[in-house]
């Protein structure tokens, strides 16, 4: 047989690796930051654009999509290329794509400091940065199928299903999640809106999730575990009997983020019951990566790639049998909210995603440069120091979220919150938060020995930049393999292999979605909910600009532990005018959907300036620049506007009296300021702001006295 | 694992023990202490396993390693019907992806039970809850909650355990009063002064109260708040004891001397006469 000569591209890889490399630092170095804040709310150092809330997205995005997201590209393209038998499709696309990637990350890292932000969790990045992600995600895309359609095998490796599903599922979600009105060219509202919002939001977070941090990897571990290993696969038919459950299985669970949510019942069952079902077509995954190494667990122990791969396969088991825990009602009546939802994601993206990246960095580029690693010993201490810092990261956490969760719940005999105080259940898990920054610098050094061991390890060796390959051309009738016939066929077929997925996918989302838009009586109106006031809608932009989201929910759960503490709990008709939602995940700091008139507007001013006048011993950042900023009104035409364009009943033409209204709106708050010797302004950002906190919740305000 | 890497873990580990004590100091209550109990043995055991991992893979442990890993790994394949190791080559494809070989291992059995157990859960699951329950889960779930607590607040009232406006009495002993300054000093201070002088809230030491005096009416503004004016409801967040100590120490405010006293507002206030009376006639 005539056998044809060509190269694999290097040189995207190694661009792929380094950009990993980098923004695995940089985002790594912001999270300590964050974490500090938590304690030392002063990190700071008083500059608006280094706050808790602004920096918080920089950090989730930063290891998300620069960090895992370049390691994935980097592993894609070395991989696909091997086990296609072929070069890259397209050089040139390569490169863009490698380029693009960068210049998403690097409008990212700038518009998320200046508060340039959707508020929707890892979809945070504006519409023009969002049209750039779909333009260089197809670029990816072209690229992917260009190599397979080219490929000298007759088969498609289980590694490729996984980059198959990768892409076909990333591009559904950002699509559906990121389609919102521009108000400018850095400000827009999300098309949905409130309950429907957040069903969208955690559909596509819960799948951001599945299809970014999870298919990518497997398929990684498909390739680079064996290889690091040197055995077989275990079981082909369990690599497809997981494959289709999960990612038909996954896009179901998205609701399980909004259990006891206003979110209609049905759908928050339908989140438990898929998480469950999500065990075991997850641990198959596990199993297939653990059980290749039957026969070589002799190499764990002195070889330091295998050390990474195992904690992460077992770290990834973890995380997936604790998630569906976490979907119970039961127990995510505990835990959501708290930092142990912190914990379980830090499992994942330290262990799963971290350590396996580690291991296909030092598996990778000796390989690349056609050398040995620098130094084993260093990859040791490097392996020990991460997974200690997991340890200290994570169990802290745990203890925190539990902790305070039981504050937050507990009665005393005569039946009043033991703890009414919510700050008092923050300053109790503070010695946490000191623990949790320690995993997270332990962690952070390890990349230091990382860095200086590859670096070595490259310069030892000679980079080879177009590796020389041979392999036979693809043949029409050559057919290796006799059994599992059904699959095989597919196996040939890349591109029904995609429309197959794609339709696996979209089963799940279409049954919660549709619903929830169509169906009426699963959003309940309330006539007593009217749209925001011009004022108020600013004040929201502004919430929404200094992240509040990030610390504050608004979404009082049916408890009466909630109930006591904010309020009434909150109803799906409540947020009808919510363009984006903003109930969040995170109770840093006390839910604030019955905010409105609970503290005078004196309160809140003094509280902004420096939360600490208030509460003595509270972890939130000071906001004195709300004090002195203008309010650009400039904008509220144009966002009354694109309001009217969503459904929300503003009159005709009323965009032309909106700052009218504004002002006298924010002349009442002055004047009420003034009298309590302030000596504020009317056009000032705080002005705003207070406006809408008066706001929150007061729809339906119900008088405490009557709930009993 | 070496001895200096042993200390160093040992140190650590008592060290994240004895910081972990000041968070759940404060707490009391049975399921709290369950929950601490539950929560350090998950801890111990999660070191433990980190522990035993650096025994199994540390480098100069081969021995060991296998004595450790070997019965587990006899075991799993057990319950996974495996092919031995030994005859691996007559389940191997012959066909590679980048020198990447495939077995047709069997799907474990436990991983099928698995699969296909909890799709049965999730669909008794929905059934229960959406076909022959009411599915309106979570809504009833809190009426119960409520109603559940409506009930023992009844029982309390009744007991009269638990106070309110009309059962409250002026508390004039020094624990009741001192008690009293430290609720206020911890939620009042930021409107009233840490005198009682007023800030944003009025002078709580002057005759003049704007929604009366008397141990009473001061229970009652604490209790239920003046929302219209800024004064925040109390009772979600204080027991009626303690209401009723805050108030006390607010009334023996009565008289003193402020540093910055804030100018009178409302009325002036007297003790009722038929108040009094009774007192005497008692």
């Amino acid at each position: 047989m005539q056998v044809e000569k060509f190269s694999y591209d290097n040189q995207i890889v190694k661009q792929f690796m380094i950009a990993s490399v980098v923004f695995a630092i940089v985002g790594m170095l912001v999270g300590l930051i964050i974490a500090v804040q938590l304690y030392v709310p002063e990190l700071n150092f008083g500059i608006q654009y280094l706050t808790f809330g602004r920096i918080r997205p920089l950090h989730t995005n930063a290891v998300i999509f620069a960090f895992v997201g370049n390691i994935i590209f980097a592993g894609v393209y070395y991989s696909l290329q091997r086990v296609c038998k072929t070069r890259m499709w397209n050089d040139k696309l390569s490169q863009f794509h490698f380029w693009g990637w960068q210049l998403i990350i690097l409008a990212a890292a700038i518009t998320l400091p200046l508060g340039i932000t959707t508020s929707k969790e890892y979809a945070e990045l504006e519409w023009p940065i969002d049209l750039m992600i779909a333009v260089v995600w197809l670029s990816f895309g072209a690229n992917l199928f260009g190599t397979i359609l080219k490929r000298r095998e007759k088969h498609i490796y289980v590694a490729v299903w996984f980059y198959i599903a990768t892409f076909v599922t990333i591009t559904v979600l950002h699509v559906v999640n990121s389609i919102e009105l521009p108000v400018s060219l850095f400000k827009s509202y999300s098309v949905y809106a409130g309950v429907q919002d957040a069903l969208v939001q955690w559909w596509y977070g819960h799948n951001a999730v599945a299809f970014f941090l999870t298919t990518p990897y497997l398929g990684l571990m498909y390739y680079f575990l064996p290889k690091a290993a040197n055995r077989p696969v275990y079981s082909y038919r369990l690599s497809i009997l997981h494959f289709w459950a999960l990612i038909f299985i996954y896009i179901w669970a998205g609701p399980h983020h909004l259990l006891y949510s206003a979110l209609p019942d049905w759908a928050q069952s339908l989140g438990t019951v898929f998480s469950i079902m999500l065990i075991a077509p997850s641990w198959g995954g596990m199993l297939n990566g653990l059980l290749t190494l039957r026969g070589a667990w002799d190499r764990v122990r002195d070889n330091p790639i295998l050390k990474f791969m195992v904690v992460a396969v077992t770290a990834y088991g973890m995380a997936t049998f604790e998630g569906p825990m976490l979907s119970l009602k039961s127990v995510n009546a505990i835990s959501h909210f708290t930092d142990w939802t912190i914990a379980h994601v830090h499992i994942g993206a330290l262990g799963w995603n971290g350590m396996l990246s580690f291991g296909i960095l030092y598996w990778m580029i000796p390989k690349m440069w056609g050398t040995e690693l620098y130094s084993k010993k260093l990859a040791n201490s490097h392996f020990w120091i991460s997974t200690l810092g997991i340890v200290f990261y994570a169990v802290p956490m745990y203890w925190a979220g539990i902790a305070q969760s039981l504050m937050w719940k507990q009665f005393t005999p005569l039946g009043v919150l033991q703890y009414p105080n919510f700050l008092e259940t923050t300053l109790q898990i503070i010695p946490m938060y000191i623990i949790r920054s320690f995993g997270g610098l332990l962690y952070f050094a390890g990349m230091f020995m990382l860095v200086y061991n590859l670096i070595k390890t490259a310069k030892a060796g000679k980079f080879i930049k177009n590796e020389e390959a041979e392999a036979a051309p693809y043949e029409k009738d050559a057919d290796k393999f006799k059994r599992g016939m059904i699959h095989r066929w597919l196996e040939k077929r890349p591109v029904k292999f995609a429309l197959l997925a794609l339709v696996v996918v979209l089963i799940g989302g279409l049954v919660e979605l549709v619903p929830t838009f169509l169906i009426k009586s699963n959003i309940p109106t309330i006539a007593a909910v009217k749209p925001y006031s011009p004022l108020e809608l600013q004040g929201r932009d502004i919430y929404i600009r200094e992240g509040c989201v990030s610390c504050h929910s608004q979404l009082v759960r049916p408890f009466r532990s909630e109930t006591e503490r904010y309020g009434e709990y909150s109803k799906a008709g409540e947020y009808v005018y919510d363009h984006p939602f903003l109930w969040g995940s995170k109770r840093t700091g006390p839910d604030l959907a019955r905010e409105g008139n609970k503290y005078p507007n004196v309160w809140h001013y003094l509280h902004m300036e420096d939360p600490r006048q208030m509460s003595p011993g509270s972890i939130m950042p000071r906001f004195p620049w709300l004090l002195t900023q203008t309010l650009d009104i400039s904008t509220t035409p144009a966002k009354i506007n694109a309001m009217r364009s969503l459904g929300v009943p503003y009159e005709i033409g009323y965009e032309n009296f909106a700052n009218q209204d504004l002002q006298k709106q924010a002349d009442v708050i002055t004047q009420d300021l003034i009298k309590n010797g302030i000596p504020a302004e009317p056009d000032k950002d705080i002005i705003a702001l207070i406006a809408y906190l008066q706001r929150l919740g007061t729809d339906i305000k119900v008088n405490q006295a009557t709930i009993k | 694992m070496k001895t200096k890497n042993k200390i160093w873990f040992s140190v650590l580990l008592v060290l994240f023990t004895f910081i972990s004590q000041p968070v759940f100091a404060a707490q009391t209550g049975d399921n709290l202490d369950a929950v601490v109990q539950i929560m350090l043995v998950i801890t111990i055991l999660v070191i433990a396993f980190v522990l035993w991992l650096a025994v199994v893979y540390s480098e100069k442990n081969d021995v060991k390693g296998k004595t450790f890993l070997e019965p587990a790994h006899k075991f799993f394949s057990w319950i996974s019907s495996s092919t031995p190791i030994e005859k691996e080559k007559d389940i191997l494809f012959h066909h590679d992806f980048d020198g990447i070989h495939e077995l047709d291992n069997k799907v474990p059995p436990w991983f099928n039970f698995l699969f296909y157990g909890t799709i049965v859960w999730g669909i008794i699951y929905m059934l229960v809850f959406h076909v022959f329950g009411d599915g309106q889960i979570q809504a009833n779930e809190y009426k119960m909650e409520i109603q559940q607590a409506a009930f023992e607040k009844e029982i309390l009232i009744k007991s009269g355990t638990f106070l309110n406006e009309e059962t409250v009495t002026l508390l004039t002993d020094a624990a009741g009063i001192s008690e009293g300054k430290n609720i206020f000093q911890k939620n009042c201070i930021s409107c009233h002064a840490a005198d009682g002088g007023g800030l944003v809230g009025p002078n709580l030491t002057d005759d003049y109260w704007i929604n009366g005096g008397g141990i009473k009416n001061v229970f009652k503004t604490i209790k239920y708040g003046v929302p219209a004016k800024g004064m925040i409801t109390w009772q979600t967040q204080l027991d009626p004891n303690k209401i009723q100590q805050v108030a006390s120490y607010i009334i023996s405010l009565h008289g003193t001397k402020p540093a910055n006293p804030k100018a009178p507002q409302g009325t002036k206030w007297e003790e009722p006469k038929a108040d009094s009376v009774k007192t005497i006639s008692k």
